[in-house]
């Protein structure tokens, strides 16, 4: 291993220099020298030493600065530095070499087993680092690789259930399928929006409804397609989990809407909002411009019924732990109040 | 003459679904193809107005390219299908006139705008 690794060697002094290399040579180490700070720097760069012993007198720049230069340069930063001072001023220059990034220090004059000791401990923790830096970036390789796999398979059973949904002729069968659809498309488009700020705790409620709703005006429930779906979705982020609960409701509210929400006399128009209230909550408002709740006696099924539906729409509002009300004076409202949790951030550069 | 699509994905139940999607757009599938080499020989037969490309192909094969290709070569461009849309890869077509870019899994109503959107694009 130690073949492969290369010391960068770096000191005005002639005879001081020599001796570091002649010590490290016989070590077994492959060597390389400079007698300027920006020799060094520039070294560094081109021959990707692992580690660099470092000197703080240099003639055009100060070693600790040198020093400061290649832990800041991401291209030169996974170095190991050595830093070695004379001993009048030891104390201070050691002190500010760490503080600039450098990885230990020895002060002159160095007895040849502690320079060889002490390289050779660096040079295993650059190893180690290394290794770590690249087990890192395989599990990121391989995440992506999954997420990609898990998005395309969604992919794939929406597309299946979509085709196997043009098979049927029965309009009882259908809109039974088109439920289905809609359901299953609520859970799996979160996919499509999570990852994509590389925050996948949380979800833009903004993007994500109004997707859905678009989808849900195209598709349609019952006979009607391209519904007059209206949105006002605040930019609100909500964790993962309670932006598909609510995702799921809206899906619910919005189909009833399209099936019984459909006044006789005017052009049918669903109103969508979610917003976040002054006392802190969010509210998710479903309104439709239909006959409300007097006129039709199955609107009373979103309640009271035993449908899936309605069973999914009150399992949901208590997962979020919200309220639910209905208001029928201009048409049907359902109102839901829920609080809004903060929502969880994700650090991946920390 | 109508505007006629080229789809270019690998997987075959989501390519025919795309083509259900273009053909409810109100335009026509001129050919669907699977892989790098079926893409290249398609459009230089069929010439269609655009292309909607995945980005991973069979055998390998990179949409990215097969879309450079069908751009320098034809002046056809892409409207982009993938299950990762990054910044990465939209620098990467950046140069090719992209039409759009949809993440997988799509919404139905999602591809059909970005095709009527395309389609106005490159209307001739």
């Amino acid at each position: 291993m130690s073949n492969t690794e290369i010391i960068l060697n770096v000191d005005d002094n002639e005879p001081g220099r020599y001796a570091t290399t002649r010590i490290l040579s016989r070590a077994g180490f492959q060597v390389i020298e400079a007698g300027t700070g920006s020799e060094a720097l520039r070294l560094a760069r081109s021959a990707s030493p692992q580690l660099v012993i470092l000197d703080v007198n240099l003639p055009d720049m100060n070693g600790i600065e040198v020093c400061r230069q290649l832990k800041t340069d991401p291209h030169t930063a996974s170095i190991m530095v050595l830093q070695v001072s004379a001993t009048n001023v030891a104390l201070l220059d050691r002190v500010s070499s760490l503080q600039a990034g450098a990885d230990s220090f020895l002060i002159e004059p160095v007895e040849p087993e502690e320079l060889e000791a002490v390289a050779r401990a660096l040079l295993r923790l650059h190893r180690t680092e290394a290794q770590l830096r690249r087990s890192l970036a395989e599990r990121e390789l391989l995440l992506r690789e999954v997420n990609h796999r898990v998005k395309n398979s969604l992919q794939l059973v929406l597309s299946m259930l979509s085709l196997q949904g043009n098979e049927f002729r029965e309009a009882g069968a259908r809109e039974i399928f088109a439920k289905a659809i809609a359901r299953v498309t609520a859970i799996a488009s979160i996919h499509e929006r999570l990852y994509q700020d590389n925050d996948p705790l949380s979800i833009d409620m903004h993007t994500y409804l109004n997707g859905l709703c678009a989808e849900l005006a195209r598709a349609g429930i019952g006979e009607e397609r391209h519904a007059d779906l209206r949105t006002e979705i605040e930019p609100l982020r909500l964790p993962t989990e309670n932006g598909v609960s609510l995702a799921l409701i809206v899906n619910e509210l919005v189909m009833n809407a399209l099936k019984h929400g459909r006044p006789v006399d005017r052009p049918a128009i669903v109103h969508v909002k979610l917003r976040r209230l002054d006392s802190g909550q969010g509210q998710l408002i479903i309104a439709d411009n239909g006959p409300g709740l007097t006129a039709s006696a199955s609107r009373e099924a979103i309640v009271a019924s035993s449908g899936l539906g309605s069973r999914l729409i009150n399992m949901l509002v208590r997962q979020l732990n919200g309220q639910l009300r209905i208001e029928d004076a201009d048409g049907y409202a359902v109102h839901i109040t829920f609080p809004l949790q903060p929502a969880p951030t994700w650090g991946p550069k920390s | 003459m109508g505007t006629e699509v080229l789809i270019v994905e690998d997987q075959v139940l989501i390519a025919i679904h795309l083509q259900d999607l273009v053909e409810e757009a109100g335009y026509r599938v001129a050919a669907i193809a699977h892989d790098a080499a079926g893409a290249l020989a398609e459009v230089a037969q069929q010439r269609p107005a655009f292309a909607i490309m995945d980005i991973r192909l069979a055998n390998g094969g990179s949409g990215v390219e097969v879309a450079r290709q069908l751009y320098l070569e034809y002046g056809v461009r892409c409207l982009f299908i993938s299950a990762n849309i990054n910044d990465e890869v939209r620098a990467r077509v950046a140069e090719l006139q992209p039409l759009g870019f949809i993440g997988k899994p799509f919404l139905a109503a999602e591809v059909i705008g970005a095709v009527q959107a395309a389609a106005l694009a490159t209307a001739r």
